[in-house]
């Protein structure tokens, strides 16, 4: 598998932690791809606002060091178990201050967006969008003649 | 098999597939700076630019088009939604209008703009608001009689048509069933489109070429008529000599959004046509003075509300939008629904991982359905830190109750259609039961907070106005106190127009540029002369 090509490794393992634990499961949702949602937020890292590209970084680099600040814990991020990151995570998600509850959010929706389009994700929800082009281009074409 | 392959095998047979781009370039090939020269510059290839540039074209002049984004043409596009957002979407769809509360905005970037993204809606101004600008904005000649000529011209050239019912998806048969229930009127929706088969990838761009976005219109008719065409190319600020435009500059976009190269390109005549956000930092950057310009900001927000059904939908098989609620548009509320991807919809749903995957095992019996509100209050853009424009808009008091209204509305809509649940844009009232539950939707406060809203439609933010007080362009996108500099997109609009935009922004475009051609253009190539 190839590896992250905008993300540092350190900011790669941050996010790695994260997607673990907040990716979704059960229901059908156990696909093992957090590898592959972190290279596809990865590749549209380059596409976000330059301040996004920017901040995206430094703000996981926050929520790394910050359990200290928030929780009294001295455990950092990428060292909690799976559980207690989702805690911790669920903390920023309702946080009262709009620039950490806006960075959880933002992480948040990058993981599910890229894990909701994952084509086995996609395939176990049975959403067979992909087929429907060759059908469509052929009915077109019908129409068009006619 | 791959479209590409299956675009070889139908290239006969689907026009889309055939069309030929002739004198395009991609700043991405740049290996130097370059100075381009032309009679006209336009700015963006969206509903005005594109519009602008074709008509400029067949009048005879030497027509430069430049566009941020890339030239991605039909045989190309796929149903892998991250890959169109980031080839098709600005920022990957991540741009945000910041205010109480904050308001998703997304747009295109690529050769055909937002008309290459959006669900090609495609409607005339409705008349009430045409009368408003002519008679209590002062501005001349566009009423509905006026404006008839130019709408028949983007009509000719985009088609808009109604779908055939076999392309209906079930979703799409029970909106209109609910409306039936409650007496309302379903209207089949006009859609700039030749036979649509109903793939219902809209958003992310037409692979089969169904949809009549400028990509496949406007932009090589321009083209044929000889207009050029530099993708990949973005433009930073207007150049001027005294209080006359002469062209602009700017940068080459590479490979990964990185810029590369500088060019500058010169013309008597300078159209900007990069929308209500990047007009207006394109005209900041260069220092145009009026205070319009960046006020007066309109945002169409749209509220969703997702219907569960107890029978499956597959809400992503069958045409996007057949039918839309138009019966309410005096209010300010248009009803309409469309398909929203799982992962884009996941994004939205309250709960952590393991509520969100238990409520997505219910994706194939969600109907999406939303409410456009024709807002009254006004926002702003202004240049950040980085000299990028920055969206600024809050609902007041009439936004929030229109929408509250609107919301109610659309989800006794999708209770009448047969919706077991129903889920709803608010933070403090994330669902509905029953339809006794529309009654706390009406009951809770007119506030801002803890709404989700998102938009596609930004407007007005460098207004027509009868002179300089009143607005930064006259009733033809001529900017004033500026010769030769000229804006043809939604910025223009005095206030918004309650549906879909991309209709009034064409027949505007066509309007402004058939007028230049006619009495702009000696004038400004004498003056550019002598």
């Amino acid at each position: 598998m190839s590896r992250p090509r905008h993300l540092s490794p350190a900011t790669a393992a941050i996010l790695r932690a994260v997607i673990a634990a907040i990716r979704p499961r059960g229901h059908g949702f156990d696909q093992p791809i957090e590898e592959e949602v972190l290279l596809e937020i990865d590749r549209s890292l380059p596409f976000f606002p330059r301040s996004m590209q920017r901040m995206f970084p430094l703000g996981l680099h926050v929520l790394e060091w910050s359990p200290l600040l928030f929780t009294g814990s001295a455990t950092r991020l990428t060292r909690m178990g799976r559980e207690e990151t989702e805690r911790y995570f669920d903390g920023w998600l309702h946080s009262r201050l709009a620039p950490r509850r806006m960075l959880a959010l933002g992480v948040r929706a990058l993981v599910y967006l890229a894990f909701f389009q994952h084509p086995t994700v996609l395939e176990a929800m049975e959403v067979r969008w992909g087929e429907r082009v060759s059908e469509t281009v052929r009915l077109r074409a019908a129409t068009l003649s006619s | 098999m791959s479209l590409t392959n299956l675009a070889a095998d139908f290239r006969d047979r689907i026009p889309e597939y055939a069309l030929e781009y002739p004198n395009v370039e991609s700043g991405r090939d740049a290996r130097s700076e370059w100075t381009l020269v032309a009679d006209a510059i336009v700015v963006g290839t969206g509903a005005g630019g594109a519009v602008a540039a074709a008509i400029l074209a067949e009048a005879g002049l030497d027509v430069l088009t430049i566009e941020e984004g890339s030239l991605e043409r039909t045989e190309t596009f796929t149903t892998n939604v991250l890959d169109m957002v980031r080839r098709l979407y600005r920022d990957a769809g991540t741009t945000m209008i910041l205010g109480r509360p904050g308001i998703i905005f997304a747009e295109g970037r690529c050769v055909g703009g937002s008309t290459v993204i959006n669900g090609g809606m495609c409607w005339r101004t409705p008349e009430r608001i045409l009368e408003s600008w002519e008679r209590e904005e002062h501005l001349p000649d566009i009423g509905p009689k006026a404006m008839e000529p130019y709408f028949r011209i983007m009509e000719r050239e985009v088609n808009p048509e109604v779908n055939r019912s076999d392309t209906f998806g079930r979703h799409s048969v029970l909106f209109e069933e609910g409306a039936r229930k409650l007496g309302w009127k379903a209207t089949p929706n006009l859609r700039n489109m030749r036979g649509c088969a109903g793939l219902n990838n809209c958003a992310f761009g037409c692979p089969i070429g169904a949809k009549q976005s400028t990509l496949v219109t406007w932009i090589p008719r321009a083209l044929r008529a000889g207009a050029r065409l530099l993708a990949d190319a973005q433009v930073a600020r207007v150049l001027f000599d005294g209080s006359r435009a002469t062209g602009v500059t700017g940068s080459f976009v590479g490979r990964n959004r990185r810029r590369t190269y500088r060019f500058s390109a010169h013309a008597p005549m300078v159209v900007i046509a990069a929308g209500a956000r990047h007009t207006i930092g394109i005209l900041k950057r260069s220092r145009v003075r009026n205070r319009w310009i960046g006020k007066n900001l309109t945002t169409h927000p749209n509220a969703k509300v997702v219907g569960i059904f107890d029978e499956r939908l597959d809400a992503w098989r069958g045409a996007h939008q057949v039918h839309q609620i138009h019966q309410f548009l005096e209010e300010g509320i248009l009803i309409g629904y469309a398909m929203i991807p799982p992962g884009l919809l996941a994004t939205t749903l309250p709960g952590g991982g393991a509520e969100v995957a238990e409520l997505m095992t219910l994706y194939n019996h969600m109907f999406p359905a939303a409410c456009l509100i024709e807002d009254a209050n006004r926002g702003s853009v202004r240049l950040g830190p980085d000299g990028e424009p920055q969206m600024f808009y809050s609902l007041n008091r009439k936004d929030c109750e229109t929408a509250r209204e609107g919301v109610a509305k659309t989800t006794e809509l999708l209770f009448a259609a047969g919706a077991r649940r129903v889920l709803l844009p608010f933070a403090d009232l994330p669902e509905a039961r029953s339809i006794d539950d529309v009654r706390k939707i009406r009951e809770r406060p007119a506030q801002p907070h803890g709404i989700e809203l998102m938009t596609v439609h930004i407007m007005g933010s460098a207004r027509m106005g009868a002179d300089a007080r009143s607005g930064a362009t006259d009733a033809f996108g001529r900017v004033f106190g500026v010769d030769g500099l000229y804006v043809a997109d939604a910025s223009l609009f005095p206030g918004p127009v309650g549906v879909n935009p991309q209709g009034t922004i064409m027949a505007l475009a066509a309007r402004a540029a058939t007028r230049w051609a006619e009495s702009d253009v000696r004038q400004l190539r004498r003056r550019a002369a002598g």
